[in-house]
């Protein structure tokens, strides 16, 4: 038999056998499904979460905080000092009533915390440090030397944030490895199991076919191809989900701080298929696995 | 053609099922192979198809030494070998033509000739017309019948048959013994084994007899009403139509 023609036949096999017993099918392919949809949650929050702190590592920014009494001209003339820095891009001022109102506006339920009138927020300094600057050795000088600098009270650096949302990106990742691999592992060995069980239902088709002299390939290709549509059909389902799930997330999250990190890029293509493509390959490999020892269908021992 | 040289058999545990076997069946022979139950009968049989090994001795079928036939060799000494059970061994979820149509299929025979095929055997057994049915739709002796057409779907040269009559009446056990008569008059090699000796001693022919896993008579006997076979006529071009 040609091998495109086998295949023909496992497939059609395969089919007949997951139709004929759809409960286990389906457990099977919910658990990888679920498996997939757990790790690809876990692919495309990492995902945004790595592209805002690539974003905020391009776009880092220095923040000077004055003393409340430094007055306006002093404020201006440190701004002014630092435009001379090769890595800095701009420096701008924020005044005490500048800062109170973003404050507001960020936190309107909390506006009783801050009085009204300057001097309840100190003034700053945001100095916008160009691309790639986070990477001049000077920087760290250049930092100690603004905290030493008279009126300057207190100096906030992007990259401490960003560092710990590295940090964040990678736990995540991790975890989403982690949990995936598990869950992965789990659906294997459910996959596997009802592939087993799938053979015990079909032991005397088996008995007989190695009586007419059918190859090992032959006998066990259709489980393996039974094995690989479950993983696919699972991968299907999780790539599907996580396509609804992340419109979902943008629909309500929207701009919003939790929206803009999680959920602010979808799913690719290429990442969707690869949940297919894992989700097949898994199914295939629990399918394997499950028959890799078994010897079902050996010929009868009658008495005699 | 079938040879055993001093065939022994011994199970896990010690139990004797065979021992220091020794006979030849010529090509085209035909043996009734018979003793008590646990005399070794069915042991003897899975050994001419490699369904085990033996301990010791040497077995070969048609000078094939299948006792040391690799594994991934067994299934094509298996597609020379029709092999027929007491319990038929059909599978109640496919129809009669998907029973007897196996051995084509695994060929890679597309499905007109695998219906060919299949007509072909079931017109030796006289249940061509039964292709659609459904093993639980059949009596006992038309399962056997549809049993017996897989095993000779593909002209085997040696039919091996263990007990095939074991649940049937005696009309039935008849019919069935005159279909395995006319399978051996068309050349194929045959050995059945059974423990009803009346109808051994009715067919007479050639007795190998087992009792306690040792070859205790091989014998010629000349039968009391032996049949007469008159072969079903087929269409010639179905007949000599070989299988991919």
């Amino acid at each position: 038999m040609s091998f495109a023609r086998a295949l023909v036949y496992f497939a059609r096999e395969a089919w007949s056998s997951l139709v004929r017993s759809w409960k286990v099918s389906l457990l099977a392919i919910v658990t990888i499904a679920v498996s997939l949809f757990v790790s690809g949650v876990f692919l495309v929050v990492g995902g945004n979460l790595a592209r805002v702190v690539e974003r905020a590592r391009d776009e880092s920014r220095v923040v000077a905080y004055l003393d409340p009494e430094t007055p306006l001209a002093r404020v201006r003339e440190l701004a002014a000092s630092f435009q001379g820095v090769p890595w800095v891009g701009e420096a701008r001022v924020v005044t005490a009533g500048e800062a109170r109102r973003r404050f507001v506006e960020i936190f309107p339920s909390l506006s009783d915390l801050v009085a009204e009138g300057e001097g309840s927020l100190p003034a700053s300094v945001e100095i916008e440090v160009l691309p790639g600057a986070a990477l001049v050795g000077g920087r760290e000088a250049w930092l100690e030397e603004l905290r030493a600098t008279p009126g300057i009270a207190m100096v906030d650096d992007d990259r401490d944030w960003v560092a710990q949302l590295s940090a964040v990106v990678a736990v995540v990742r991790g975890l989403g490895l982690a949990l995936g691999g598990v869950l992965l592992g789990a659906a294997i060995f459910t996959i596997g199991s009802v592939i087993r069980l799938t053979a015990y239902l079909y032991e005397d088709e088996m008995t007989v076919m190695r009586l007419v002299g059918a190859t090992e390939f032959f006998i066990r290709g259709p489980f393996f191809v039974e094995g690989l549509l479950q993983g696919a059909l699972g991968g299907g389902v999780a790539a599907a989900g996580l396509s609804a799930a992340s419109w979902l997330a943008r629909e309500r999250l929207g701009e919003s701080l939790l929206g803009r990190l999680v959920a602010a890029e979808p799913p690719t293509a290429g990442q969707l298929l690869a949940l297919g493509g894992v989700g097949a390959a898994a199914g295939l490999v629990g399918a394997v696995l499950s028959l890799r020892r078994e010897s079902l269908g050996e010929p009868p021992v009658d008495e005699g | 053609m079938i040879q055993f040289f001093h065939v022994g058999k011994l199970f896990p545990g010690g139990q004797v099922a065979l021992d220091d076997v020794t006979f030849s069946l010529l090509a085209g022979g035909f043996a009734f192979l018979t003793g008590a139950s646990g005399a070794g009968k069915t042991t003897l049989l899975r050994l001419i198809y490699r369904g085990d090994v033996p301990t010791t001795g040497r077995i070969l079928v048609n000078g094939r030494n299948v006792a040391s036939l690799p594994r991934e060799k067994i299934p094509y000494l298996r597609r020379t070998i029709g092999v027929v059970f007491q319990n038929f061994r059909l599978i109640e979820r496919k129809t009669v033509f998907e029973n007897v149509s196996y051995l084509p299929r695994l060929l890679g025979a597309d499905r007109d000739s695998q219906r060919r095929a299949a007509v072909r055997a079931l017109q030796r057994v006289g249940l061509a017309h039964r292709l659609s049915a459904f093993p639980q739709e059949l009596s006992g002796g038309e399962q056997q019948r549809v049993a017996i057409a897989r095993a000779i779907i593909a002209r085997p040269d040696v039919l091996v048959a263990d007990e095939p009559t074991g649940n049937l009446d005696p009309d039935l056990s008849w019919e069935i013994v005159r279909l395995f008569l006319d399978i051996h008059r068309q050349g194929t090699t045959v050995i059945l084994a059974t423990h009803d000796r009346a109808m051994i001693e009715r067919v007479g022919g050639r007795v190998l007899s087992l009792d306690a896993g040792r070859l205790v008579r091989d014998e010629e006997i000349r039968g009391s009403a032996p049949p007469v076979i008159e072969p079903e006529a087929s269409p010639p071009e179905l007949l000599e139509e070989p299988l991919p």
